[in-house]
């Protein structure tokens, strides 16, 4: 509630700030946010990571503030004209390489992968090829495709296709396909290299219920709670799961399943509706804006706001790997609703301005 | 690719992934919604811990000191609550728990409601035969079947356990506590609660109200408990026993004795003692009232939480000092006792008025001259004194493996001028600290390890309870916390000289304690009646060794506001010496360890061992194993 309040403060202020003021202190605030990154190793563990400050009682999570820090810098780095495509991705690259090694440290594999996606979504929307992009990507869906030989041969075939499609000079498409289908191979002799309480715990990560006591614990009660919501639901503070202290963490990231068993199958659609509303919103201010640099920012918003929403409420219903990612706006906790919030309020910004500044 | 065309790839991703969401919500709850309520309405999906046995406590022959036993507690689960009228009635008629009392319960639980919270602890099992019929009206009551712990020599160093608190489970509640947990509250149970804990294990209960397996999870991967382990003491059951009951009723004190090689203790009394037994189910007011205000105050274990004046059996150390700096030698005569001292114009008497004559040291430790150490004191720094005193462990924890230990204190000149004003005359104080008296203070425990070391020739080693562990590992006492070995600050010839007029004091003619005789042994030893502030009567002190072939033991009696050292204190320490000679053979004897308490890895027989043949008994116990 207090955060509410505080936000709908900043919001108004954040408004009324003249943009040339918001643009010259980007910079310093990023600086500023590394070093709080690398305070915030220091802090005592809570729940095996090192990721708030608590100060006066207020958490902040140095993490969030880096993920618009980082947009609203590589954006602007992205949209410099005299770049040629090669200089955009590196210096992008560079940008969010900062933040991420010092998150993944604390450790916090969720909030990396954010800013992966919305890094993604900037290029895209700056304007980088696809085959750039479909290079970058291809090693991690060569990893992925190494479970299986089919999977490798299918995912192979695909890629070579596909860059035959884009035009891409015959040295490229061998090169890639070569290094790719190393990957691909190397990764089971990687994977057996592995010792066995390594090969456990990323098995457990692709499926909890293999750790019914431990990680999948949480799920199984989640997506117990969720189910038994029904379409209807159990009604407002009926949910019976969330009194049985099934669920130790039920009103940070798994906030959610409480709302899918109170509201039932109609009150999770209500609410991804409203989402989408939201997202939609967003993607037609990326459309109506002119200035390269607030366009490739709104894109970056963009991409982190649907993932972590996908993210979150996919790993409430079991359908991807829990890892720790707040539910946008709804999930406890300061920083994430003030942070959100006033990502938002860039893009409310940005609309608000006139004509050619637009 | 178009300009403006990444807008609709951001839709298309956008839609894809709602899409997937909507989906897999609708798969969930709309189409098997119902297969989700049931379970989660049925309650058997849930994870059950079980509890791991605590580590029992031995002494080092392997008796028990403190067991297991079963106990029957009544669990109350508050979210299933029907009738709370009927419930607070029977409560209060059976349980003597009150409307009030019951009501704070449930509020305090009202986010935990499905968590069962224990109500009554060690109900007898006649009584539990009784109600079960009664149960049945209340489905939020149940009884468990768990153990307790039965303190079987009540003293104050075990300590006791106790259902962890508020505080407690805020601290401990990621290392593996419930707010039902038994954690240790004083003494051993306290200090090595993490050996005796154990890790408690889970299991998932997930059959349905017919008794179907619900296989929601792919494999009931139960993890089992792993139970804490046995702590074998250095204590001796015997010595333990004999001391307690020879010690004076209706008196307050301490007796240590601890084995001068290895540090280990072998009986640890203080009394007035309590019963921690009493801690075990709910304490009535009345028990807890009395214990705590008690004017002899029972529950303070005199061995190490209060530091007393420790009078002359401080002289040692101040003698120590004299010869270590090259003051006094073996032979040096110091200033003619006429029954006292004049030290500037104020005149400190000897406790004995017709006075000593001149003494060398070993005289005045035969005597227990005080005038000579106040003449000493005069020719030493005060700086020289704490520093010397503070290398023999004076004025520092000991460091036993036992929680809340005090340092005692031994005074400098900071110390002084802090507490009496920069205008305070040091000597003065100086010449009462010589023969322990005035600021300076310690633990009984303190005196038994610096008597060990001069015993062990110099060697001061951290006394101990912990000898060892049983059960799932076996660690040595130096594994878990390391023993320290130090030298006392004083050459062997200034040692043998400090030693000498400690075999006086107890053996020749005209010596304080000749009574001190221990058929077998040369006994050493010094007496100390400390004037203090609490009565008029002294506290009674007697520190002494014996020597065999080796020094033995060292035995420290304290009594508090008893009278003279010589008078009380020496008799107990005779007889507890004593009965050590007299039963030395069995107190040495080695014994086996005993085969339910031996770990796996020593239980294990060895492939190159025959495996003895099933039909004959065999002597050898890793053979009964391998049948």
């Amino acid at each position: 509630m207090i955060f509410a309040g505080i936000l709908c403060g900043v919001l108004i202020l954040l408004l009324k700030v003249p943009m040339p003021l918001i643009d010259v202190f980007v910079i310093p605030l990023y600086i500023l946010n590394l070093f709080f990154l690398i305070l915030v190793l220091f802090t005592p563990a809570i729940n095996g990571s090192h990721r708030w400050f608590n100060i006066f009682g207020f958490s902040y999570q140095p993490s969030e503030s880096a993920k618009l820090l980082t947009i609203l810098l590589t954006a602007r780095i992205l949209a410099k004209e005299n770049l040629n495509e090669a200089r955009q991705l590196i210096y992008g690259f560079l940008c969010v390489l900062g933040p991420v090694l010092l998150v993944i440290i604390e450790p916090d594999f969720g909030t990396t992968l954010m800013f992966w996606m919305s890094l993604m979504a900037m290029y895209i929307a700056a304007g980088v090829p696809a085959f750039y992009l479909l290079l970058m990507v291809s090693p991690v869906l060569s990893i992925i495709a190494s479970f299986h030989w089919i999977f490798i041969i299918v995912w192979i075939i695909l890629l070579i296709l596909a860059l035959i499609r884009f035009r891409l000079s015959w040295v490229t498409i061998t090169v890639a396909s070569i290094l790719n289908l190393f990957l691909c191979i190397i990764m089971p002799v990687f994977w057996s290299g592995l010792r066995d309480y390594q090969q456990n715990r990323i098995l457990t990560f692709m499926d909890p219920m293999r750790d019914p006591l431990g990680a999948g614990y949480q799920i199984i009660q989640a997506k117990i709670a969720v189910g038994s919501g029904g379409t209807i639901g159990k009604g407002w503070l009926e949910g019976t799961q969330k009194n049985m202290n099934f669920l130790p963490e039920h009103h940070t990231d798994f906030i959610f399943s409480i709302i899918g068993e109170e509201f039932g199958f109609i009150g999770s659609l209500v609410l991804l509706v409203l989402f989408a509303l939201i997202f939609w919103r967003i993607t037609i201010a990326i459309r109506d804006i002119r200035v390269q640099e607030r366009k490739i920012a709104i894109s970056g918003i963009f991409g982190y706001l649907v993932f972590q929403t996908f993210i979150n409420i996919g790993m409430n219903i079991g359908l991807v790997p829990t890892t720790g990612v707040p539910l946008p706006f709804i999930s406890y906790g300061g920083s994430n609703l003030l942070i959100n919030g006033l990502a938002v309020g860039m893009v409310l910004k940005y609309l608000n301005e006139r004509g050619f500044m637009k | 690719m178009d300009k403006f065309s990444f807008v609709h790839f951001f839709r298309l991703i956008l839609g894809l992934l709602f899409g997937i969401l909507v989906f897999a919500l609708f798969r969930l709850q709309v189409v098997q919604g119902e297969y989700y309520k049931q379970i989660a309405e049925s309650n058997f999906v849930r994870l059950r811990r079980i509890i791991a046995t605590r580590g029992e406590i031995y002494d080092h022959k392997y008796r028990s000191i403190v067991k297991n036993i079963p106990s029957q507690n009544l669990y109350l689960i508050t979210g299933r609550i029907k009738n709370y009228k009927a419930l607070a009635d029977f409560l209060y008629a059976e349980f003597n728990i009150t409307a009030d009392d019951l009501k704070k319960l449930i509020e305090s639980l009202r986010f935990r409601s499905y968590e069962d919270i224990i109500i009554a602890e060690n109900v007898p099992y006649e009584r539990v035969l009784t109600l079960s019929e009664r149960l049945s009206y209340f489905p939020e009551l149940f009884f468990r079947s768990e153990t307790t712990r039965s303190y079987l020599y009540p003293n104050h160093f075990t300590g006791y356990v106790g259902r962890i608190n508020e505080t407690e489970y805020q601290n401990y509640r990621n290392e593996d506590y419930t707010i039902n947990s038994q954690i240790g509250k004083t003494g051993l149970e306290k200090y090595y609660e993490v050996l005796v804990k154990g890790r408690d294990g889970r299991e998932i209960v997930q059959v349905d109200s017919r008794g179907r397996n619900l296989n929601l999870f792919r494999n009931d991967s139960t993890i089992l408990p792993e139970n804490g382990m046995g702590l074998v003491l250095t204590i001796d059951n015997d010595i333990q026993q004999y001391a307690e009951s020879i010690f004076p009723a209706g008196m307050r004190g301490g007796v240590v004795v601890m084995d001068v090689k290895s540090g280990g203790i072998l009986a640890y009394v203080s009394k007035p003692g309590y019963d921690p037994n009493l801690f075990m189910s709910k304490i009535s007011v009345e028990d807890w009232q009395a214990l705590n205000n008690n004017p002899a105050r029972p529950m303070t274990d005199r061995v190490i939480h209060s530091a007393y004046p420790p009078g002359s059996v401080f002289k040692a150390l101040t003698a120590g000092l004299g010869l270590e700096k090259g003051v006094v030698n073996e032979y040096t005569l110091l200033a003619s006792c006429v029954g006292g001292l004049k030290v500037g114009n104020r005149f400190f008497r000897c406790w004995s008025s017709a006075g000593h004559g001149r003494s060398n040291v070993i005289n005045a430790l035969k005597v227990s001259c005080d005038t000579y150490f106040y003449d000493l004191s005069l020719k030493l720094k005060l700086e020289d004194f704490k520093k010397f005193a503070t290398q023999c462990m004076f004025g520092v924890k000991t460091g036993i493996d036992l929680p809340n230990e005090r340092t005692g204190l031994f005074p400098d000149a900071k110390w002084y001028y802090d507490h009496y004003g920069k205008a305070i005359s040091i000597t003065g104080h100086k010449v009462n600290l010589s023969i322990g008296q005035g600021e300076v203070s310690c633990t009984p425990l303190q005196i038994c390890a610096l008597y060990s070391a001069i015993a062990n020739n110099g060697i001061w080693i951290t006394p101990h309870l912990l000898e060892k562990t049983v059960g799932n590992n076996t660690y040595s006492h130096q594994q878990i916390n390391p023993i320290m070995h130090t030298r006392l600050p004083v050459s062997p010839t200034n040692l043998r000289i400090i030693q000498n007029g400690l075999f006086a004091f107890c053996n020749l003619p005209g010596g304080t304690a000749t009574g001190v005789k221990v058929k077998g042994a040369t006994t050493f030893g010094k007496t100390g009646s400390a004037e203090n502030v609490f009565g008029r009567t002294t506290h009674a002190w007697f520190t002494g060794y014996i020597v065999t072939d080796t020094p033995e033991i060292c035995v420290t009696v304290f009594l508090e506001n008893a009278g003279h050292g010589g008078g009380v204190a020496a008799p107990l320490a005779s007889r507890i010496l004593n009965y050590y000679m007299g039963n030395i053979t069995s107190i040495k004897a080695p014994v086996q360890v005993p085969i339910e308490l031996q770990s796996q890895t020593e239980q294990e027989p060895t492939p190159a061992e025959p495996i003895s043949d099933p039909e004959t008994p065999s002597p050898n116990p890793d053979a009964e194993v391998a049948q």
